[in-house]
């Protein structure tokens, strides 16, 4: 409901809000602020879920609970999408953070649908409607780039080379059919050794002549076994089996 | 007081105050306000709580008279349109006139929630001064004010960003700490310090100011957190430090909210696992992540609900959440770049998701392209629509396989969802998705709708066929003088009608307005509109007459 104090008969009544206990149910803690950029439409429950008070607000309440003490934020902004318009009364918080030409039209009339095309989504003022705080400057070509990279990786399998030292001939091994530094180990065990070790991996866990590495997407020589699995099969570019502990020239 | 035995109903003074105390619910409590004089002031003398959805219907003295004893006030202002810049700065909706009405009214005042008001940093400081028990602010999309301002709250007079460190050290009893919005560096010394002795803080979320490194401490500190908000990902920590993290996280058994993630890559995400299960809020719309991250974090998070992310996960990511998350009831998919429309997802997310998620009943999904039978399919699988928000972004845009209008996707979503009180519609329409609207809609109470329909009549479909409509918006329609006049029998009951960039007219207005005089229907002039036209035009019921502020581009009917 809304602002309407129904002092005139036959309006859905006026104000809302419920009123809690009385007197006593005043909050003692106190509560920080929200200055926020939530999207409006932030659902009820969340706005709900942020109150400690003691006054029920009814379900359509949106908003959130806030800070009383100090608050501190520099511009805090109104919010909106900063599209520049021809026609701005005022120039000065305009910042605009979204490519739009200048010949923006504030509106567009349509007489008839088939008649007139409608406009263009990146010249018209306030379209999409979107708050700045979800607009963001992402470059769309690192993103398209980055998506055919994991879904290629999704895909089928992800083989890395495998190269040993003392051993001309590298193997290649797909990362995608383990799941754990274990397995992965072993089927190099197999592949190098050509058997197996009874209990963890000596690879692994260092009682081995050999150290286990691998080629990260910067470059770099790293031990195989520190971050977890997933971590790793998204960084690692290569494999190195190399003698240990004094070899230390990776490349 | 003894009953008055000429009204054998009466009941006793005393009686009657202490039940309406018990009563929480505003539609309850604005009922019985009607039965008669005796239940009129028992309730309005035991509110303690208003709420006023738009600043001018009333006016403050009005508030104060009626309701002495309020100790906490939400208060809205400017129209939501204001959000995408579609309202002139300097509109109005200034807090002070507010302020200073309550500050003889209520001086016991202790909180007050503000969205889209205008808050200057003179009204903050008034607010401190006058207001000596105040406990809680809120500022949801207000703008006019600065840090000055907020630290004047405390009365401090120093500039800079550490207004953490103002903080009383005796102050142990916070429960919740937002600063998420705020762009500023804060001490992070005062901030663990705070967290440390607040035994009770169940909700933080801090900025993304804050490091990875800095989240964890604050998270050891604070185990019994329900809500967190990351700071930054954009870390290299070592890896024991991303093991304390994972730590730390795993601690925290009672979080079920979560959000923040800026900067998040596949590299850190593992560090939440633990805490994926328990999770029914996950807001990810910071954190520009593709399918397969998507994927880990979901396979993990069984109870979830509600789920906000960004577009960048792509079609791929949304089959994710239809596979992953059967108990998901709301789902929001923001545009990361929503001028590329090589980007984004399209109808057959949509789709993945609903086939997944019979219980969702709240959407707002921005993608390129849709079509008709996919939104039919939708609305068949998850016939508990309340809020339904669809945005194709190219305005105008028909169903990409059929070149038709979208008519047939909203009238599927109105027909089959009967408890729908949201609709926002899009795509090209003509006015049968109105009379679709019209005739199935009718418990729609919020309704926004842009560069679409074909004459009056769809305006006048949804006015003449919604009954309980609240709020309407309306941007770039052909709806003229006609259209607008067709809701007359419907504004007192609403609260508001926005119209901009249609084919109303200041003479339509002013009919409007020697019709309803309890309106206020105001026109914003826009330089070069032409002449006669009424480029922007907000109508809506009030007690209070017409605004005494208003600038000179607005103008009352």
């Amino acid at each position: 409901m809304d602002g309407t104090l129904g002092l005139l008969g036959g309006i859905h009544g006026g104000a809302d809000g419920g009123g809690g206990g009385d007197g006593g149910g005043v909050p003692s803690c106190g509560s920080i602020l929200t200055n926020s950029k939530e999207d409006d439409t932030m659902n009820d429950q969340d706005m709900l879920a942020e109150v400690s008070s003691s006054y029920p607000v009814d379900d359509d309440l949106e908003l959130g609970l806030g800070l009383r003490i100090g608050g501190g934020g520099s511009n805090a902004i109104q919010e909106g999408s900063r599209i520049l318009r021809p026609n701005s009364c005022s120039s000065s918080s305009s910042s605009s953070s979204v490519n739009i030409t200048n010949s923006s039209i504030a509106g567009f009339k349509k007489s008839a649908i088939d008649s007139v095309s409608p406009p263009n989504a990146a010249s018209v003022v306030g379209w999409p409607p979107i708050r700045r705080a979800h607009r963001m400057p992402i470059l769309a070509n690192r993103i398209k780039s980055e998506r055919k990279e994991y879904s290629s990786r999704a895909k089928s399998y992800l083989s890395v080379k495998v190269n040993m030292d003392g051993t001309l001939i590298g193997r290649k091994v797909d990362l995608n059919a383990h799941n754990s530094y274990e397995t992965l180990a072993r089927t190099l065990e197999n592949m190098f050794y050509g058997r197996q070790t009874i209990g963890r991996s000596r690879l692994l866990s260092g009682t081995s002549e050999f150290v286990l590495t691998y080629e990260d997407k910067d470059g770099d020589c790293m031990l195989v076994g520190d971050v977890p699995w997933q971590m790793f099969v998204s960084s690692v570019k290569r494999l190195r089996i190399l003698r240990s502990p004094k070899s230390r020239n990776c490349i | 007081m003894d009953p008055d035995l000429t009204k054998p109903w009466a009941l006793p003074e005393e009686f009657l105050k202490r039940t309406f105390a018990l009563i929480n619910s505003d539609k309850d409590r604005n009922s019985a306000s009607l039965v008669c004089k005796d239940w009129y002031n028992a309730e309005r003398f035991s509110r303690r709580h208003v709420s006023i959805r738009n600043c001018y219907s009333v006016s403050p003295e009005i508030v104060a008279a009626r309701f002495p004893g309020i100790r906490s006030v939400t208060l809205k202002g400017k129209p939501r349109f204001s959000d995408f810049n579609l309202v002139p700065e300097d509109w109005g909706a200034d807090v002070q006139s507010w302020l200073s009405v309550f500050a003889a009214a209520y001086p016991f005042l202790e909180e007050l929630r503000l969205k889209r008001m205008a808050v200057s940093d003179e009204s903050l400081e008034y607010l401190a001064m006058n207001f000596h028990g105040f406990k809680a602010l809120s500022l949801l999309s207000c703008d006019g004010f600065s840090t000055i301002g907020l630290e004047a709250i405390n009365g401090i007079d120093d500039l800079g960003g550490d207004w953490l460190s103002y903080v009383p050290e005796n102050l142990t009893s916070l429960e919740v700490l937002n600063f998420a919005a705020l762009d500023s560096e804060v001490s992070f010394d005062a901030l663990e310090s705070l967290v440390s002795r607040c035994k009770s803080l169940r909700v933080l979320k801090v900025n993304r100011k804050i490091s990875l490194d800095q989240l964890r401490r604050l998270i050891e500190l604070a185990p019994k957190l329900t809500e967190l908000g990351t700071g930054s990902f954009a870390e290299d920590l070592v890896s024991s430090s991303v093991t304390e993290l994972e730590s730390a996280f795993s601690k925290c058994r009672d979080l079920h909210t979560l959000s923040g993630f800026w900067d998040v890559t596949l590299l850190y995400l593992p560090v939440i696992f633990p805490v994926c299960g328990n999770l029914t809020f996950l807001n990810l719309s910071y954190a520009t992540l593709g399918a397969i991250e998507l994927e880990c974090i979901l396979t993990r998070c069984k109870s979830l609900r509600r789920l906000w992310v960004l577009d960048t996960v792509g079609d791929e990511g949304l089959e994710m959440v239809g596979s992953c998350c059967p108990l998901l009831e709301e789902l929001r998919v923001f545009p990361a770049d929503p001028f590329n429309q090589e980007l984004g997802v399209t109808e057959s997310g949509f789709l993945s998701v609903s086939n997944g998620c019979p219980n969702l009943h709240y959407v707002l999904y921005f993608c390129q392209r849709m079509t008709n039978a996919a939104v039919a399919t939708v609305a068949q699988n998850c016939p508990n629509f309340t809020h339904f928000r669809l945005c194709i972004m190219s305005p105008g845009e028909p169903d990409y396989l059929t070149n038709e209008p979208m008519d047939e996707a909203f009238g599927a979503i109105v027909k089959t969802c009967p408890n729908l009180r949201r609709l926002s519609v899009s795509g090209r329409l003509t006015d049968l998705a109105f009379e679709y609207i019209g005739n199935h809609a009718k418990n729609l109470e919020t309704f926004s709708v842009a560069f679409a329909g074909t004459s009056d009549l769809g305006m006048e479909y949804v006015m003449r066929g919604c009954p309980k409509l609240r709020r309407v918006e309306i941007r770039d329609c052909p709806f003229g003088d006609n259209a607008l006049l067709s809701g007359l029998a419907q504004y007192e009951s609403m609260r508001s009608l926005w119209m901009s960039a249609c084919n109303v007219t200041t003479d339509g207005c002013k009919k409007l307005a020697d019709e309803m005089p309890r309106l206020n229907v105001e026109v914003i002039k826009d330089d070069g509109g032409e002449d006669g036209s009424a480029d922007k035009v907000y109508i809506y019921r009030t007690v209070a007459g017409p605004r005494t502020d208003a600038p000179p581009f607005v103008v009352t009917l």
